[in-house]
């Protein structure tokens, strides 16, 4: 009995050690199944990988008459996953014909691909819906295709203006939690100004895998899927025809146009030239094409019309007598003298030969230099003020109330300020300054920097007699009553009405009877203009003209700047008059302007040699 | 106590059916159904057309089914006194399959442990576990053998230790450990506490020697002893004392000699271990003799071990210290625990449900028929089919134990309690790997895995308990 005894304790014993076995287990089990839910989250994570998105079709943009100046396309990636690929390959030749590449592109995609098998990769992109057809039809194991959308440009116009769409970069990635690696934004122009109208909403599906990637079907039967929204469709302010004209006289020549409705500021042309073809970045080719205008010293990439600073030369004129005629300094009868210059101190600022003396208006139709510097001189040394400083702070106030020096708040994306010199500025430059060192900006020279936008603006400004609307490139959001409501109210700057008589007289006789405008004059139509000429440091002067028509109820305000263009007259003149015509005309009468106009290319040596410069220096480096 | 065993004996000889234990045939025959249900969850496509062709593993497991009952009826049938008598030939027989295979088997896994006959696969080493419970059962049921006696204790040890180097040999090291089982069987034969207590010592020890350094371990291990011996002499004095030169005495060799701290602490260690052990002869303390003794086997055996890690292969390696956790690689070894684990854990309280088990439907599991069949009860009936299942094996288990202790003689007690043993040991160690308690070493879950040789072996073993257990009167057959 004590053998049983023992054995009986024994027999015990074991039988907690299977239970202790038993509760170690079970008590795992209750950890991992019951209390931690790690697991349930990494075997969702298993099946989902991750949410797949859906792109929508990007927002299209119309001209103000309906015609597309953007749309969006249907295309295709096409993807691989290399562990799906059959061990005896596939026809590389038929693939590479198929999606339109290289074969050895085709191969050295693969082999990367390759590096992780089960991971989808991007073979290429932009494939056509045709294509596509046909590479279903292949039945390549391993290859999918995913539906994305491309832009399409009907017109080819509008580079800057409208921005294009790539996409989205690391940083972006951080910075707006919307966006994913691999999604489109846009960039630069309307497409980056009004990217979360256009992009739309994306969708998203819930697809499960099994542990090879091969996809058995949708999450909960795709209850929790999301369905893409497309983007909305814009309206432009843009004439599509009107660009594309402005654009082809702008061939050859570095500068911007911008045409304005001043009833409303809606911007009707923006051409910063040189341009490019929009379609250049849209497809497999955009990265190169992307270098190449990189790498060109002309920046067509730089939009001008918008953010450039360009001396606005004589055009300025006309602020400076209007601040004078408000100020009480100036009385349109005033005359002034002009020997061909306007002397102070030991120096002189030059003027062309005209007769002499002459009053307000005759001094806007010449151009005559020394008239606006004494109009400014009396303005900034009025006694009102009691020191110059105090006149030039005066003179900035005015400026800025005509939108210059600041930014206009358009919906331009990237649109920069200018320049206007401040009493600081001088401080900070001369440390003593005078009369004689402010005086360039009489004229609109020096220091003073405008965008081709601001100028336009100004040129409205004056065909409304003394306001303005905000100038905007977009005037209706589908789904949106309104824009913003910046854009319907009238800024008014800080002089009245009735002194824009005698400069509108003065700039409908610089066209229309006699001045440096003539070119301008269109029949039937009483065209008011601005001739500038300006100095700069790289090269024979900026050609510039400003000009609104017609006169009464004025339909368009217009400003061209031409790089090294000459006088004024040369060029700047009849691409505006060209752009007038066709605008209020719907004809143009002139063809033999318009060929002149083709042909004229001003020389460029100061681009030229910094082209020079510049790829040497690349070739240099690329030797290295 | 004796109504206890009255209970469990049995009254008269009925006839043979009617003396199977119907527990123990009804859990047998629940586990191999639940085990079916899963493989076919696990391995069930539905882009298949026709469910019922012999290409999928829940038909070929059924027709395994049907040869197991054969196999069973055959076994019940048969007079007990055969398993008796052919113990010693099936030993034999079980001993030239292992070599054969040895010589002609085929690679699986690494490991050289199977036959090959056309489609069928068989693994000796599952028959040889038959044989060795019915050999040790023999062997240990001889007359006047007496467990605790040197040469008796030989001579079992020499039956399990003569397979389990053949398969060792074969690289199935993970199979072979189930032989280590028999200790539970050893214990309850009255193995003295002088065996078994330095047996546990040094599974704790080869399992500590991977987790923490050498250094730690003897430095616990020191620690531990002053406690056992301040317990029991009361003297704390002494000990700060000991302890503080022991301490003082390893600093000063680490920085003031060129030794290393690891050099340092062992030679304090020996040293205190070897003046120790004089001490305690001289003065006759005895009580300090036997930690003494483990004190210097652990110094010994811990850089052993070491080394005999070194001379294992890169794999089995790999998965002892993936295992301990000093090694991670989420798409090798630890990729299959891994994504059992999430299988197994996103089953929740009640599970997916039968057949929606989202990571064994879509591959995620590995080997999720086999060796990893838990997964597909813990995923799919969540943790009440977990627990289910587990207390089944339990029931089993004990329901064996219980029979072994009801057949009263020692060669059906020694018997019952192999089959116990080895079932509790693959429960364990298959379970425990599903759950990352125990590191990955293919061995298949009795009953429930799938494969021909698991299942007839299981059922052969514990058809003989059943066998044994249905007529215990006449036990003067096999009396020597």
């Amino acid at each position: 009995m004590t053998r049983y005894d023992r054995g009986f304790q024994r027999f015990l014993h074991l039988r907690l050690v299977v239970l202790l076995a038993a509760v170690v287990i079970l008590g795992r089990l209750f950890y991992v199944q019951i209390i931690d839910d790690k697991y349930d989250r990494m075997a969702t994570a298993n099946i989902i990988r991750r949410p797949e998105v859906e792109f929508p079709m990007r927002g299209e943009v119309l001209d103000r008459n309906g015609e597309y100046l953007v749309r969006s396309r249907v295309c295709y990636d096409v993807m691989v996953v290399t562990s799906n690929i059959p061990k005896q390959g596939f026809d590389t030749v038929r693939m590479a014909q198929i999606l339109g590449m290289d074969i050895e592109k085709l191969r050295s995609q693969i082999s990367k691909a390759r590096r992780s098998p089960r991971a989808p990769f991007l073979v290429t992109g932009y494939l056509s819906q045709e294509a596509k057809l046909i590479l279903d039809e292949g039945h390549f194991d391993g290859f999918y295709t995913r539906f994305r959308t491309a832009r399409e440009y009907p017109r080819k116009i509008g580079g800057n203006l409208l921005g294009y769409v790539s996409e989205v970069t690391a940083e972006q990635v951080k910075k707006f939690p919307y966006y994913e690696a691999g999604d489109y934004i846009g960039v630069g122009g309307v497409e980056s100004a009004y990217e979360t109208d256009l992009r739309g909403e994306k969708g998203v599906s819930y697809r499960i895998y099994d542990t090879h990637g091969a996809l058995k079907g949708s999450y909960f039967d795709g209850a929790m899927d999301v369905l893409p929204v497309k983007g909305s469709q814009l309206v432009s302010t843009i004439d599509g025809r009107l660009q594309e004209f402005a654009e082809e006289l702008m061939k050859g020549k570095v500068g911007a146009v911008v045409a304005i409705e001043p009833s409303t500021g809606e911007i009707l042309v923006m051409v910063s030239s040189p341009t490019y073809n929009p379609d250049l970045m849209v497809g497999r080719e955009r990265n190169n094409n992307y270098a190449r205008m990189l790498h060109d010293q002309r920046n067509p990439q730089f939009n001008r019309a918008v953010k450039a600073k360009y001396p606005p030369g004589s055009t300025f004129k006309l602020v400076q007598g209007l601040i004078g005629l408000q100020e009480g300094v100036l009385r349109p009868r005033d005359m002034h003298p002009c020997s061909e210059g306007y002397s102070y101190g030991s120096r002189k600022m030059k003027c062309h030969a005209h007769r002499s003396p002459v009053d307000l208006r005759d001094a806007v139709a010449t151009s005559c230099n020394a008239y606006f510097c004494y109009v400014f001189k009396d303005v900034i040394t009025n006694p009102k003020y009691g020191a110059i400083r105090e006149g030039v702070k005066a003179w900035n106030e005015y400026v800025y109330s005509f939108g210059f020096g600041r930014k206009l708040g358009s919906d331009f994306y990237g649109e920069g300020a200018g320049f206007v010199p401040t009493p600081e500025y001088y401080d900070r430059k001369y440390g003593r300054w005078n009369y004689g060192s402010v005086l360039s900006c009489a004229i609109g020279q020096g220091e003073m920097g405008c965008t081709p936008l601001q100028m336009a603006n100004l040129a409205a400004i004056i065909a409304n007699r003394g306001y303005y609307y905000i100038p905007h490139i977009i005037k209706g959001i589908e789904g949106r009553d309104s824009i913003d409501a910046r854009f319907y109210e009238r800024q008014y700057t800080m002089v009245d009405s009735v002194h824009f008589v005698p400069i509108v007289e003065g700039m409908w006789r610089g066209v229309n009877e006699w001045g440096t405008s003539g070119g301008a004059k269109l029949e039937g139509w009483d065209v008011c203009g601005k001739t500038g000429t300006a100095q700069n440091p790289n090269g024979k002067d900026h050609s510039t003209f400003l000009s609104f028509a017609p006169k009464d109820n004025p339909k368009i305000a217009i400003s061209v700047y031409v790089e090294h263009g000459g006088f004024g007259a040369t060029i700047a003149v009849p691409i505006a008059s060209l752009i007038e015509e066709l605008y209020l005309t719907d004809t143009i009468k002139r063809p033999n302007l318009v060929e002149q106009v083709l042909n004229m290319t001003p020389n460029y040596s100061h681009y030229d040699k910094m082209q020079k410069k510049y790829d040497a220096a690349r070739a240099a480096k690329a030797k290295k | 106590m004796k109504n206890y065993y009255d209970s469990m004996s049995r009254g008269g000889n009925m006839s043979l059916f009617g003396n199977v234990d119907l527990v123990a045939l009804g859990l047998y025959i629940a586990l191999v159904l639940i085990g079916l249900l899963s493989i076919t969850s696990a391995s069930y496509d539905s882009e298949s057309t026709s469910i019922f062709s012999m290409q999928h593993n829940y038909m070929k497991q059924l027709m395994w089914i049907g040869f197991s009952s054969v196999a069973a009826v055959v076994i019940l049938l048969l007079e007990r006194s055969y398993f008796h008598m052919f113990s010693y030939p099936a030993y034999v027989f079980g001993i030239l399959m292992l070599l054969a295979c040895l010589l002609f088997g085929r690679e699986v896994n690494g490991a050289k442990a199977w036959f090959e006959f056309g489609s069928v696969r068989i693994q000796p080493v599952e028959f040889v576990k038959i044989a060795t419970a019915l050999t040790m059962a023999r062997v240990m049921s001889s007359y006047s053998f007496n467990i605790n006696r040197i040469s008796d204790l030989a001579k079992i040890i020499g039956v399990l230790l003569l397979p389990l180097a053949i398969i060792i040999k074969q690289n199935d090291t993970g199979s072979g450990l189930v032989l280590g089982a028999f200790i539970f069987v050893m214990y309850r034969e009255g193995l003295t506490k002088y065996l078994y207590f330095p047996a546990i010592f040094t599974v704790a020890l080869f399992i500590c020697s991977f987790i923490f350094a050498p250094e730690a371990i003897f430095i616990t291990l020191l620690i531990l002893f002053a406690a056992y011996t301040l317990l029991k002499t009361g003297a704390v004095l002494v000990h700060v004392r000991f302890l503080a030169a022991m301490f003082c005495a390893m600093i000063l060799l680490a920085v003031a000699t060129p030794l290393s701290a690891y050099q340092s602490i062992m030679i304090v260690c020996a040293i205190a271990a070897v003046a120790l052990g004089i001490i305690a002869i001289k003065s006759r303390a005895l009580m300090l003799l036997w930690p003494v003794m483990m004190y210097i086997y652990a110094m010994l055996f811990v850089p052993t071990c070491d080394f005999l890690f070194t001379k294992l292969e890169p794999h089995q390696q790999n998965r002892i210290l993936t295992f301990v956790g000093m090694k991670s690689d989420p798409k090798g070894i630890d990729y299959n625990v891994i994504q059992s684990q999430i299988a197994i854990g996103s089953g929740n309280f009640f599970g997916k449900g039968y057949m929606q088990g989202t990571q064994i439907r879509y591959d995620y599991v590995p080997e999720k028929h086999t060796d990893f069949i838990f997964c597909t009860v813990g995923e799919e009936w969540g943790f009440f089919g977990t627990l289910f299942v587990i207390s089944l094996y339990v029931a089993l288990i004990f329901r064996l134990m219980r029979m072994g202790e009801r057949i009263g003689e020692t060669f059906g007690r020694v018997y019952c309690y192999s089959v116990a043993a080895i079932l509790l040991f693959h429960v364990w160690v298959n379970v425990g790997m599903t759950i990352g308690l125990m590191p990955v070493m293919g061995i298949p879950l009795p009953l429930m895995s799938y494969g021909g040789s698991s299942l007839v072996a299981f059922t052969i073993l514990i058809m003989i308990a059943i066998r044994l257990d249905a007529s215990t009167d006449d036990k003067s057959v096999y009396s020597v």
